[in-house]
């Protein structure tokens, strides 16, 4: 889920201001005792260690500067406990009698009243270690036993004036943000709204068009049928013949210049494995400890030539004796046997020539052929060997010719709005938050100046780094979905919390020298603008942004608010 | 024309060729060892090497051509002078001055130089400017005291022929036999022989000699000798013109008696150095010390890395005895340890093994320091007197350090100090590499990337924290950039062979060396870090001088040609090794003088260095890589620095290159916190790896290990002050603390912290879960964490070592003072109250030190410190004072009078004190005695029972009492 850090910070302040009142009813409480743990210390004679009441000792060593509780309880006020932590490695002396005793402090911390302010907990370390701890213990007692000489005067009233002023504005600012989010759902609805819509009438339109399409196809086939008895057959005139004189020599050429082009290809092929194994040297004993930019560049630059393509498959060798197949001089046995095509008769023209050649090629060239019939049908076509495949007007007539465009338009006007509708299905179906209220930010960019670069982020669309100093831009990644991240944060007594985050992930950016592609993962914060907070590279070339948006502001509807597409998934 | 279109196959094809070779690319992880010189690559080297080849050869009939001149040996007042005649032909000798010095303090020093160089009687090629003289000022940057001439050294009255007899040392029971002809020293304690010079007849001195031009096509004339790396060596594609042709020291030093030789670091080895002329397990190559910027070193090597310090200790049963060879130029040391396994003289003695090291070093003079020990104390203390302690560095200093090339903004800072209060993990120091700088032009900031450093200095200041930024020698020449323009408009650059500003290439790009052997770049220098000429700078700012070997890139062995020139017209090779100290020294006095009357104890880390370092700055070993075996060598090394004088050393804890796993890593932090100085650094194509960023449960591990090192920082800081008076290591090999335990000699992968009696056995390997811990006494020893009991000498005992733990023992007999609770840093630290910790001894006793003081000033240095002994006997533990006092004192203990005793652990009580419920405590100044409660917890067999004193109520620096 996603904290709602404001409203948390909010209840909690509420809380603790009810504390704090009913407190100052009671008794005195001991040094550093916060109102929740005061019915501890009640008993002025004897004290039960919190979690271990059966431990008891004397009410005078409670806060007298040594730890007797194994839970730490009995020195709420001191930082004679502040070693009951899983971040010390404790001896049986540390908790004399009781060090099997599984590890769990009693207390949050020191409990500051800060009257002017807001209370808090200040954590035991700080007790006592001669800083004054301002932020957490604006009234200054975590330093009353002023060591060394230290003396931190109350500083409640300016701070709590400021914080308060703060917290004004804060609030005022939470309001704008969900209000802004409110408009941000509903802009999300409007469009959902107008995307349904659009897909009703799309499915009508298509119905129709289906309907359309199958009636001309039935046009169609009467029209064919009406004409097929019209059709008088082309010329013939040898042209088989003709045509396999200008094949041979054709192919004769190509395959010239075939054998040209791979002695071509493997010289050039060798010089750059030469500059490539002088690279691949260079790059291994240069020292990339020393900081010459030209070489570095160079290695950069090495390493993103090397690493920019993806491999297909292919078998070298294979594809090899394949081009030295072809090669081959023509005869009976490899190649294409011109005699007996020189002799061949009329028929059979009509059929597809490229399938009809391959019945004669001997074997070890049908497999090629096959995988290639497409590409040497085109390739032949191009260059005048083969007759275009299209149906020659002077075939078919223009009747049956206007009808099969007619129903060819109509098909493609069905594939289109097919298409509509499954961009517009896809679109509902895809993830834009809850409510899906990050659909309207799609696209929206805010950018930010870090140090030496100017950062952009587009919501739902890429994140891009713009050097200041010139140089291109670097995109550090492309939208590929809506993640959550748990982020350690403090609470308001001090202690650590795992906190769901909304996130925005970019994958596949610019690649990285001696890395992967670049990616960022943008944490989403609740705040009155789209604004980018901050950015880090966690690691080479792994980025996070803090991005704040109205849109993941707490405003308690999430629960209540229908679940969208999810639940049509 | 036909055309023919290319195919799209061929370029697939094409392509996934370039694919495959890009496959076929690994990346570099090893030396390149072509860019450094291995011995015959070095003209001196080889000719030294071969001329102990041909000295042994003929074995018996070779004879030393050098002979002490019966005549001119004069002996007065611990000084005996004289002049060694080397005979270079039937007729012909060449004059060497010999200047023995019988010390005070039993160290003798024998100095040997050539006359005809001293007068200048030379000629120079190239119309060098070079200075004539052997280099003879190592001393003056490397000595600082020990030098008063013995009163009572006297000569032997019992004198024989051709020999003269020294006695000097305490009560003067050592003797120096010197052999005229041919010349050699014996050094003798107790009538007994511990090292011998020249006894092998490797002296050689190379005499200046003019070179016979052989004009072109004539014939050379006949030589006897080699002369092809006389007069021009080239390596790399540079040429050393050597306008003083070849002039090279070298000598045989042999440790009668003695199988193992220590020292002479910077090496990635064992602590116990290898044979060096081959044989299975030993080196091909010797020990090499030329200050050099290796990248990604080997192990288990001889190679030269980027310090050195040439003091080498050879260690048997009961005897350890020292040489050092005060020569900055580059050094090689051969080691060949031969064992006379029936020696007809030493009936019934057994195998008999003498350690022969062979020193050559390209130019200077013979200047060596012989140390007759007896015991590895002594050599700390003699070779202290001589090179200066280690600097009692400030509190924070010795705390965790957090590094990374680079955080890259002052926010970034910011945030990391954040993050390490809020996961509530200790540390002390951030440090800045190169990457702070506006395009690594020292002494300036980013704009763009540290727009506020005094703000980001602030917020570290809150919690006493401070910063280190890096500063080097190489200076970006560009115009426009003032440092550069004022050293060049001051002449305050090195110079090449020709006498103009040499320029060479790192970091920056083009730069300029400052030449801090120049009394006016020093000056210049510490003008430089003045709060308002380093802007940007408060004083929680300190320094890291890194690059200084000096590093250059486009230089022969990655530094500078050894024909350049220094101020005084020295040439770079006979300084080069000093050259790194030279800087910090300046860097030294800068810190020392950043603001009028606030003087400050100075904290600098230095990257190369020589012997004398200690007293200025800390060391770490380099750039290392995060491996296993990194993280292994790591703790030799660090053994090795601390008994060669210079203990205030670390390894980059998580290893410099690449990334280490989550278990290296932790691993590492639990070794790192016994390094003495403890710094994680990464380089900058590594992922950030913060303590607060690994996952759980390794975050809590690593931040235990923190802990620990925090809670033991009284121990480490009386270890600190123990080195900074007397020159012992702070962490201490097995040899150091047992010097009788022979099985122990060798053993350089467990430690002892100072005089503490913790014992640790860092773990070092993948997957392990326990290792086997040497004890060499049979004291008990005490796990620290759960006092589970071992005891048994001379044997190995497995101690459990899961992940989570750190395998460390408390040997019976020490008091080990401790601060128990956790802070945010070391500095605030300074009121908690203090828990000790007794651990008894098999005589039911235990002792234990504690020194204390500011941390900061040199109050201390006039009594502004507590040094405490604790002593548990006859059930009663007291505290006595036994430190100095001075006009600070009684200032200073008012300060920390409030500062006590919050606890006493202990450990393995007598039972009968199962029934004991308080203590009786008497205190100094205190109306009457008072008692303090105390309880008795038995434990699971196995482990110790303990005593816990609750609350006693005792001030630190106050006598006190506790009886039982």
């Amino acid at each position: 889920m996603i904290m709602p850090q404001g409203s948390l910070f909010f209840a909690s302040l509420v809380a603790c201001s009810t504390l704090v009142a009913g407190a100052s009813d009671g008794p005195a409480r001991p040094r550093g005792v916060g109102p929740e743990f005061a019915k501890f210390y009640k008993d002025l004679t004897t004290f039960s260690c919190i979690s271990h009441p059966a431990i008891e000792i004397p009410f005078s060593a409670v806060n007298d500067d040594y730890c007797d509780c194994p839970d730490g309880s009995d020195e709420p006020g001191t930082s004679a406990c502040a070693h009951l932590s899983r971040h010390s490695a404790l001896t049986p002396a540390d908790r004399p009698g009781y060090s099997d005793m599984e590890l769990a402090a009693a207390l949050p911390g020191f409990y500051c009243k800060n009257k002017g302010h807001r209370p808090s907990y200040v954590p035991f370390q700080r007790v006592n270690d001669g800083i004054c701890d301002y932020e957490l213990c604006c009234d200054g007692s975590d330093e009353w036993a002023r060591v060394g000489g230290t003396k931190c005067e109350d500083r409640c009233k300016e701070i709590g004036k400021a914080w308060r002023k703060k917290e004004e504005k804060t609030q005022k600012s939470m309001t704008a943000a969900l209000k802004k989010k409110k408009a941000l759902l509903v802009e999300a609805d409007r469009k959902e709204t107008e995307i349904r819509d659009a897909i009703k009438a799309l499915e009508a339109e298509i119905q129709g068009q289906e309907i359309k399409v199958k009636n001309m196809e039935t046009d169609l086939a009467d029209i064919e049928k009406q004409e097929a008895s019209k059709v008088v057959k082309g010329k013939k005139g040898g042209k088989v013949n003709v045509l396999a004189g200008l094949a041979k020599t054709r192919v004769e050429e190509l395959r010239n210049a075939l054998a040209e082009t791979r002695k071509e290809r493997d010289e050039a092929r060798s010089r750059v494995k030469e500059l490539e194994e002088i690279l691949s040297k260079f790059k291994v004993e240069y020292n990339p400890n020393f900081n010459d930019e030209g070489v570095k560049r160079a290695v950069r630059s090495w390493e993103d030539y090397a690493a920019r393509e993806t491999s297909e498959d292919l078998e070298n060798s294979a594809r090899d004796r394949d081009l030295d197949e072809i090669s081959k001089p023509d005869d009976d046995q490899s190649g294409i046997n011109w005699e007996h095509w020189e002799n061949e008769g009329e028929d059979g023209c009509e059929v597809d020539t490229v399938y009809k050649l391959a019945a004669y090629l001997p074997p070890s060239l049908v497999r090629f052929i096959e995988d290639k019939a497409l590409w040497l049908k085109g390739f032949l076509e191009n260059n005048g060997v083969l007759p275009k495949t299209d149906r020659s007007p002077d075939t078919e007539s223009k009747v049956v010719t206007a009808a099969r465009d007619a129903v060819k338009a109509e098909e493609k006007r069905l594939g289109e709005l097919q298409n509509q509708l499954k961009d517009h299905q896809s679109d509902l179906e895809t993830d834009y938050g809850p409510g899906s209220v990050l659909r309207p930010l799609k696209g929206v960019c805010t950018t930010r100046d870090s140090g030496e670069y100017t950062y952009e982020h587009c919501f739902l669309d890429q994140t891009k780094q713009n050097s200041k100093k010139g140089g291109s831009s670097v995109r550090m990644g492309k939208f590929v979905r809506i993640g959550s991240v748990t982020k350690d944060e403090l609470n308001n007594a001090g202690e650590i919390v795992p906190v769901e985050k909304m996130t925005l992930e970019y994958a596949n950016g610019q690649a990285c020298w001696q890395g992967p592609s670049r990616s960022t993962t943008v944490v989403l914060e609740c705040g009155e603008e789209n604004e980018i907070l901050k950015i880090n590279e966690d690691e080479k070339c792994v980025y996070s942004m803090k991005v704040t948006t109205p849109a993941v502001c707490a405003d308690g509807q999430e629960g209540t608010a229908p679940p969208r597409n999810k639940d049509e998934l | 024309m036909m055309r023919v279109q290319p195919s799209s196959t061929w370029w697939t094809l094409f392509l996934s060729l370039v694919i495959l070779l890009g496959c076929l690319v690994i990346p570099g992880v090893t030396v390149k060892h072509e860019s450094f010189k291995k011995c015959d690559q070095s003209g001196f080297c080889k000719r030294n090497r071969a001329y102990a080849d041909h000295a042994s050869a003929q074995s018996s009939s070779w004879s030393s051509p050098y002979a002490l001149e019966q005549s001119s040996i004069h002996f007065k007042d611990g000084l005996l002078q004289g002049t060694i005649l080397k005979a270079i032909s039937a007729t012909e000798t060449v004059r060497l001055p010999l200047v023995v010095s019988f010390l005070e303090s039993g160290v003798a020093r024998v100095v040997v130089d050539e006359e005809k160089r001293m007068k200048g009687d030379i000629e120079l090629r190239h119309d060098s400017q070079a200075r004539k003289e052997r280099y003879n000022d190592a001393q003056n940057w490397v000595l600082v005291g020990g030098l008063e001439l013995s009163k009572s050294a006297t000569l032997n009255p019992e004198q024989e022929e051709g020999v003269t007899k020294i006695l000097y040392g305490p009560d003067n029971t050592y003797q120096a036999v010197i052999r005229h002809s041919p010349f050699n020293v014996f050094f003798q304690r107790d009538g007994q022989t511990h090292v011998q010079l020249n006894n092998k007849g490797y002296l050689n001195m190379e005499h200046w000699r003019a070179k016979v031009e052989v004009p072109e096509g004539a014939e050379a004339p006949p030589t006897t000798e080699d002369e092809g790396t006389w007069w021009e060596e080239t390596f790399g594609g540079n040429t050393d013109t050597k306008p003083r042709g070849p002039e090279s020291v070298g000598l045989d030093i042999t440790f009668p008696g003695y199988s193992h030789v220590f020292g002479i670091p910077e090496h990635a080895d064992s602590m116990s150095l290898r044979e060096t002329r081959g044989g299975s397990g030993n080196h091909e190559e010797p020990y090499r010390m030329y200050n050099s910027d290796v990248f990604e070193y080997e192990l288990n090597s001889p190679m030269t890395l980027y310090g050195s310090i040439p003091l080498m200790q050879a260690h048997r049963k009961n005897s350890t005895v020292g040489v050092f060879w005060l020569n900055a130029a580059e050094t090689w040391v051969d080691i060949v340890k031969t064992t006379a396994s029936a020696n007809p003289l030493s009936l019934g003695m057994g195998a008999k093994t003498d350690t022969q090291s062979h020193w050559f070093s390209e130019s200077g003079q013979i200047d060596l320091f012989v140390f007759l020990g007896p015991t590895p104390q002594d050599i700390s203390k003699k070779y202290g007197e001589l090179t200066g302690y280690t600097q009692l560095p400030q509190h924070f200093a010795i705390g965790y350090h957090q590094c990374r090339w680079n955080y890259v903004t002052d926010e970034d800072v910011k945030e990391v100090d954040r993050n390490f209060d809020m996961y509530q993990i200790p540390y002390d120091v951030i440090w800045l590499d190169i990457d702070y700088t506006d395009d690594v032009k020292y002494f300036t900031w980013d704009p763009l990337q540290f727009p506020n450093p005094i703000g980001m200095e602030q917020q570290l200041d809150e919690s006493e924290r401070k910063l280190v930024v890096i500063i080097d020698p190489h200076i970006k020449n560009q115009d426009g950039y003032p440092i550069v323009e004022e050293m060049k408009s001051k002449n305050l650059a090195t110079r090449n062979k020709n006498g103009e500003i040499f320029e060479g290439h790192c970091w920056p790009g083009a730069s300029h060396w400052v030449d801090c052997f120049n009394p006016a770049a020093i000056k210049w220098w510490i003008g430089l870090f003045k709060y308002d000429r380093f802007k940007g700078t408060l004083p929680n700012v300190f320094i890291w001088n890194d690059m200084n070997e000096p590093s250059v890139f486009n230089g022969p062995e990655m530094t500078m040609p050894k024909d350049n020139l220094h101020w005084g017209n020295w040439e770079h090779r006979d300084i080069h090794n000093i050259h790194g100290i030279t800087l910090v020294n300046a860097t030294y006095d800068a810190l020392m003088e950043r603001k009028k009357g606030v003087v400050r104890r100075p904290f600098i880390l230095t990257r190369s260095y020589y012997a004398g370092a200690q007293r200025t700055s800390a060391m770490w070993t380099g750039d290392n890589q995060a491996t296993w075996e990194h993280l292994a060598i790591s703790l030799p090394m660090v053994l090795n620095n601390g008994i060669s004088g210079f203990p205030f050393a670390g390894a980059d804890v998580g290893g410099f290159f690449h990334n280490p796993t989550t278990e290296l890593l932790t691993r590492w932090y639990q070794a790192g916190i016994w390094y003495p100085f403890f710094r994680a650094h990464a380089h900058i194509d590594t992922r950030r790896r913060e303590p607060f960023l690994i996952p759980e449960p390794h975050r809590s591990i690593i931040a235990q290990s923190l802990r620990l090192r925090y809670q033991l920082l009284p121990v480490w800081y009386t270890a600190f002050h123990e080195a900074s008076v007397n020159g012992t290591p702070i962490v201490r090999p097995q040899f150091y603390v047992h010097p009788t335990d022979e099985a122990g000699f060798a053993i350089d992968d467990q430690l002892y912290l100072g005089a503490s009696g913790l014992l640790t056995k860092p773990v070092v390997a993948e997957g392990v879960n326990t290792v086997d811990i040497y004890l060499a006494d049979d004291q008990k020893y005490y796990d620290y964490f759960d006092y589970t009991v071992y005891q048994g000498a001379g044997k190995q005992h497995t101690v459990p070592a899961p992940i989570d733990k750190v395998p460390l023992l408390m040997q019976g007999g020490h008091i080990i003072p401790r601060k128990d609770r956790p802070r945010r840093s070391s500095g605030l630290m300074k009121w908690d109250p203090y828990t000790l910790i007794v651990v008894v001894d098999s005589n039911g006793e235990a002792e234990g030190t504690l020194y204390v003081d500011d941390g900061e000033t040199y109050d201390y240095q006039r009594g502004g410190y507590i040094h405490r002994r604790f002593h548990f006997h006859d059930a009663t533990l007291s505290s006595e004072d036994i430190g100095t006092k001075g006009p600070k004192t009684a200032e200073y203990l008012k300060a920390m009078s409030a500062v006590r005793v919050e606890k006493v652990v202990i450990i393995d009580p007598p039972t009968q004190w199962r029934e004991k419920t308080s203590v009786t405590v008497v205190e100094e100044g205190a109306k009457s005695a008072s008692t303090a409660t105390v309880e008795y917890h038995d434990q699971a067999s196995g482990k110790a029972p303990y005593v816990v004193v609750k609350n006693p109520g005792v001030s630190i620096g106050k006598t006190w009492r506790m009886e039982f």
